[in-house]
C-alpha cells in the first residue's frame, strides 16, 4: 500500500502540467464567452444565497443579516462538498475519450474536478466574507483556522469524491443517485438550521451525517468569530482520514479495470 | 538504448450479453447467489512474448480484431495486462490516434499545450515547438479560433504537426495517419518517413503490406489474440498473404 501511494505521489508529480491543464480547461471553459465570463462562479453563489437568505429568514422569523451570516457560512462547506463529490461522479466518464486512447494516470481526473471545484469555492469564499464583513459579521483571530477547515474539508470531500468516481463506472445509475442523495442530505445537514432545533428520530440521523462537523469548523470562525471546539476539529480530522484513505483504496485497487468498463 | 520487453501478455475483456449490470442487479445478484454470469471473457490478446530491440522497425500485420491494436495499447499503457507484464525502457509515443485530447471550446494555441501536456511534453518544449507546429500546419491565421470552428483538415493539419513535433525514443503508430490536401500528404508523409528514420524503435500497425514490407525490418503476424509467425518482412507477409488466397 505504502509503495502503490509513493509510485501514485511520483505519477501526479511527474503529470503535474496535465493536471494544471485540465484543471484550468475547468476553470476556463465554463464561462468562455460569457460577458461577466469567470465572474460568473462569483456572482452565482452570491445571488443564489441571498435569495435564500432572504426567503429563510423570513420563514425562520430570524434577522436577514444575522441569518444571511449564518446561512453563509455554512453554504460555503456545503457547496464546495457537493460539487467535488457530483462533479468527480463523471470525472471517468465524462472523460472515455481520454481514457480509451492515450495514458493518464486516473486519480488524474477526479483530481482536476476536485481542485477546480476547491479553487471555485475558495474564490467565493472571499466574495462571501465581503458580504459577511458588509453586513457587521465580527473578524477574529479564529478566521486562520479557515484555511485548515478548508484542507480537512477538501481531503473529505475528495475521499468520497474518489470512491463515487470510481463506483459510478461500475454502476451507471450511481450518476443520478448521487445526485438525490446529496439533496437528502443537505436537509439532513444544519445549514439552513441549528442543529439543537431537531429532536427525536431525525437529530439522531443528523449525528450520524459525517459532513455536520465540517460546517462546525466553517461556522465556529465565521458566524461565532470563535475556533471550532477541539472534539469538533478532532471528529472531523477522523472522518478526513478515513475518507482519503478509503477513497485511494478504492482508486488503487480498481484504476486498472476503469477503461474496461468505460 | 531503447528496449521493450512483452512477457507472456495476455489482455481479457469482458463482454456483456445484455447490458452494463445495474446496482440492482448486483445487489440482487449477490443474494441470490446464482453464478450463472451475464457476461463472458474475451481474450483479445493470449500469452503474448515479444521482444523489441534498438533498430526494430515492427509491423504488426493481421485480421481485423486479431489484437493488433490492443497490444500497442498494452505497450502504451491504455490497457493495463490481466496476465504477464510489459516492460518499456525509453521515452514511448502513442500516435494511436491523433487529436485525442483536443478540446473543441479551446484555440488551437491552447490545444497546442492541453494535448501536448498530455502526449507527455513539457511546458517548456512546448513554448519550443509552439511556433514550428503552427507553421507546419499552416494555421498562422487560425490559431486563435476555437478548434470547433476548424475544418476536419486543418484539425487533422494541426494534430499531425503537434504529434510529430518530437522526436521519441519508441514510436507506436496505428496506421499511418494524414488529412488535409495533397500538398500537406506529402509533407506529411516525409514528415513521418523522417520521424520513423530517428526512432530508436518504431511499432506499426498496418493493412497497407507494401508500406510495411518498405518501412520495416520485422513483422508479427498476429491471430486471434496471439503470434503466429515473427520474422523477416518478405516471409512473413507472403505466408499471411497466402494464407488468405487459400481462405478467400
Amino acid at each position: 500500500m505504502i509503495s502503490k501511494l509513493t509510485r501514485l505521489a511520483a505519477e501526479v508529480y511527474a503529470s503535474r502540467s496535465v493536471l494544471g491543464r485540465l484543471v484550468r480547461q475547468q476553470l476556463i471553459l465554463r464561462y468562455r464567452r460569457t460577458v461577466l465570463g469567470y465572474l460568473w462562479t462569483l456572482v452565482n453563489p452570491l445571488l443564489m444565497m441571498s435569495v435564500m437568505a432572504m426567503v429563510f429568514a423570513t420563514i425562520f422569523k430570524e434577522d436577514v443579516k444575522v441569518f444571511a451570516i449564518f446561512l453563509f457560512a455554512g453554504m460555503i462547506p456545503w457547496n464546495c462538498f457537493n460539487s467535488i463529490v457530483v462533479q468527480s461522479g463523471g470525472a471517468f466518464i465524462n472523460n472515455e475519450g481520454l481514457i480509451k486512447k492515450i495514458y493518464i494516470p486516473k486519480i488524474l481526473f477526479p483530481l482536476s474536478v476536485s481542485l477546480g471545484v476547491f479553487i471555485d469555492s475558495i474564490l467565493s469564499f472571499f466574495a462571501l466574507f465581503a458580504i459577511i464583513l458588509a453586513v457587521g459579521g465580527k473578524v477574529s483571530t479564529a478566521l486562520f483556522f479557515v484555511p485548515v477547515a478548508y484542507i480537512l474539508l477538501f481531503l473529505f470531500s475528495f475521499g468520497v469524491g474518489l470512491v463515487f468516481s470510481v463506483a459510478t463506472v461500475f454502476f451507471r445509475d450511481l450518476q443520478y443517485v448521487i445526485q438525490i442523495a446529496m439533496q437528502g442530505l443537505f436537509f439532513l445537514t444544519p445549514v439552513l438550521y441549528k442543529k439543537d432545533v431537531l429532536s427525536g428520530g431525525v437529530s439522531n440521523l443528523v449525528a450520524l451525517n459525517p459532513v455536520v462537523p465540517f460546517i462546525e469548523l466553517f461556522r465556529a470562525p465565521l458566524f461565532q468569530a470563535k475556533m471550532p471546539s477541539d472534539d469538533v476539529i478532532l471528529h472531523a480530522s477522523l472522518i478526513s482520514i478515513v475518507s482519503i484513505i478509503l477513497g485511494l483504496v478504492v482508486l488503487l485497487g480498481q484504476e486498472k479495470k476503469v477503461v474496461f468498463r468505460l | 538504448m531503447s528496449k521493450i520487453i512483452v512477457d507472456k501478455l495476455s489482455i481479457k475483456f469482458r463482454i456483456y450479453h445484455d447490458r452494463s449490470p445495474s446496482l440492482k442487479d448486483y445487489v440482487a445478484n449477490l443474494f441470490r447467489g446464482n453464478r450463472q454470469s451475464a457476461y463472458s471473457d474475451f481474450w483479445a490478446v493470449k500469452d503474448v512474448s515479444l521482444e523489441f530491440n534498438s533498430g526494430d522497425r515492427v509491423g504488426i500485420v493481421g485480421h481485423n480484431g486479431a489484437g493488433k491494436s490492443t497490444l500497442l495499447k498494452a505497450l502504451c499503457r491504455v490497457y493495463e495486462s490481466s496476465d504477464g507484464r510489459v516492460t518499456v525502457d525509453g521515452r514511448l509515443a502513442p500516435l494511436l490516434e491523433i487529436g485525442a485530447g483536443f478540446h473543441p471550446e479551446f484555440t488551437g494555441r491552447e490545444n497546442i499545450y492541453l494535448n501536448g501536456a498530455i502526449l507527455g511534453y513539457t511546458d517548456l518544449q512546448l513554448r519550443a515547438i509552439e511556433p514550428e507546429v503552427i507553421a507546419f500546419a499552416e494555421l498562422e491565421e487560425f490559431i486563435d479560433t476555437p478548434v470547433k470552428y476548424y475544418s476536419t483538415g486543418m484539425y487533422m493539419r494541426l494534430a499531425f504537426s503537434l504529434a510529430t513535433a518530437v522526436h521519441p525514443d519508441i514510436l507506436v503508430l496505428d496506421e499511418i495517419f494524414a488529412g488535409g490536401d495533397a500538398a500537406f500528404m506529402a509533407r506529411a508523409t516525409t514528415r513521418m518517413f523522417e520521424m520513423i528514420d530517428r526512432a530508436n524503435i518504431m511499432i506499426m500497425v498496418s493493412h497497407d503490406h507494401h508500406l510495411v514490407k518498405s518501412l520495416c525490418n520485422r513483422v508479427v503476424w498476429m491471430d486471434h489474440g496471439r503470434v503466429v509467425l515473427d520474422g523477416a518482412p518478405d516471409v512473413v507477409i507472403d505466408q499471411y498473404l497466402g494464407l488468405n488466397t487459400h481462405a478467400g
